[in-house]
């Protein structure tokens, strides 16, 4: 490659810096092939000697990024430094949540909506034993119950009774696991704002 | 030579040619690749980030054959990082001869 050649290749591998670095970079080159000239070396041995200006071009560009980044980075730490650490965070606990925390939730949720089922059942036959013993004998209903219809509105109340304590410990285990959520969700809100 | 470690080498080298005097560019090329197989050509972008950086400052000084050149010359921070970076050099050097010759007890 001759002198020509070399800067022309420079410089397009240079494009994208702003045109008074291109120039002042591409000045240092020419300034070297001058004193190499100068001194006895051919063109093509001086820019054999440079290296491959695609890796030089690479150098320039690397170090003044970084220099633009470091700019940037010292004028606004603060807020860039929060703002990635709050990144960091709430793909943390998006993690967490996803993997450890959802499951069990959904678990816990599904164990309280088949409570709920179970207390509604309860109740449903106390309701059906106690009013089936009543209107049984009016005749309403031709149902035969081989038991005495003392022994079926007795039942019929304690059964009542069993599911409406039920529900009451349904809504109860409701209320505790909403309360739990909330200080949960909010705990997470906490952390990212901090 | 692994690519980082050279760059950290070269401007080692760097700022100890322009600790004892100025230099143009390529005076400082021609005396670290005489010693050093390096591509010649990453001195200057090393040279420019010094300057951006403030460890060196530069002026043109006329000379006798061909055109004006550009002189680099050390900073008080440059001086400062060189003092860090020889600091540094010479304690990795020794803790790799130690390793390599083998004179330290397990």
């Amino acid at each position: 490659m001759n002198r020509a050649e070399y800067l022309q290749q420079l410089k397009i591998a240079l494009q994208g810096l702003p045109n008074d670095d291109l120039q002042d970079i591409l000045y240092d080159y020419e300034e070297h092939f001058d004193i190499g000239l100068s001194k006895g070396k051919s063109e093509e041995e001086i820019s054999q000697e440079l290296g491959d200006p695609q890796d030089i071009a690479n150098n320039y560009k690397s170090s003044f990024k970084n220099y633009q980044n470091e700019t940037v980075y010292n004028s606004n730490n603060n807020s860039s430094n929060n703002s990635l650490r709050t990144l960091l965070i709430v793909l943390a606990l998006g993690f967490f949540n996803l993997v450890i925390v959802l499951g069990p939730f959904l678990g816990i949720v599904g164990g309280l909506i088949g409570l709920y089922g179970g207390a509604i059942g309860i109740l449903a036959g106390g309701l059906g034993s106690f009013f089936g013993a009543i209107i049984g004998p009016l005749g309403f209903f031709n149902i035969s119950i081989n038991f005495h219809p003392l022994t079926g509105i007795a039942f019929g109340i304690a059964l009542t009774s069993l599911g409406i304590l039920s529900l009451l410990l349904c809504v109860y285990l409701t209320k505790l696991l909403y309360k739990g959520a909330i200080k949960y969700i909010q705990w997470n809100l906490d952390l990212i704002k901090r | 030579m692994n690519i980082q470690f050279k760059k950290g080498v070269l401007e080692l080298c760097v700022l100890s040619l322009l600790v004892r005097r100025d230099y143009y560019g390529y005076e400082l090329v021609d005396h670290i690749s005489k010693f050093i197989d390096i591509s010649e050509g990453t001195i200057y972008p090393l040279l420019r980030r010094f300057r951006t950086e403030g460890y060196v400052t530069t002026y043109l000084q006329e000379s006798q054959e061909g055109p004006p050149r550009k002189y680099y010359k050390i900073t008080s921070k440059g001086k400062e990082v060189y003092d860090e970076l020889e600091i540094e050099w010479e304690s990795f050097i020794d803790g790799v001869n130690n390793i390599i010759r083998g004179d330290f007890s397990e």
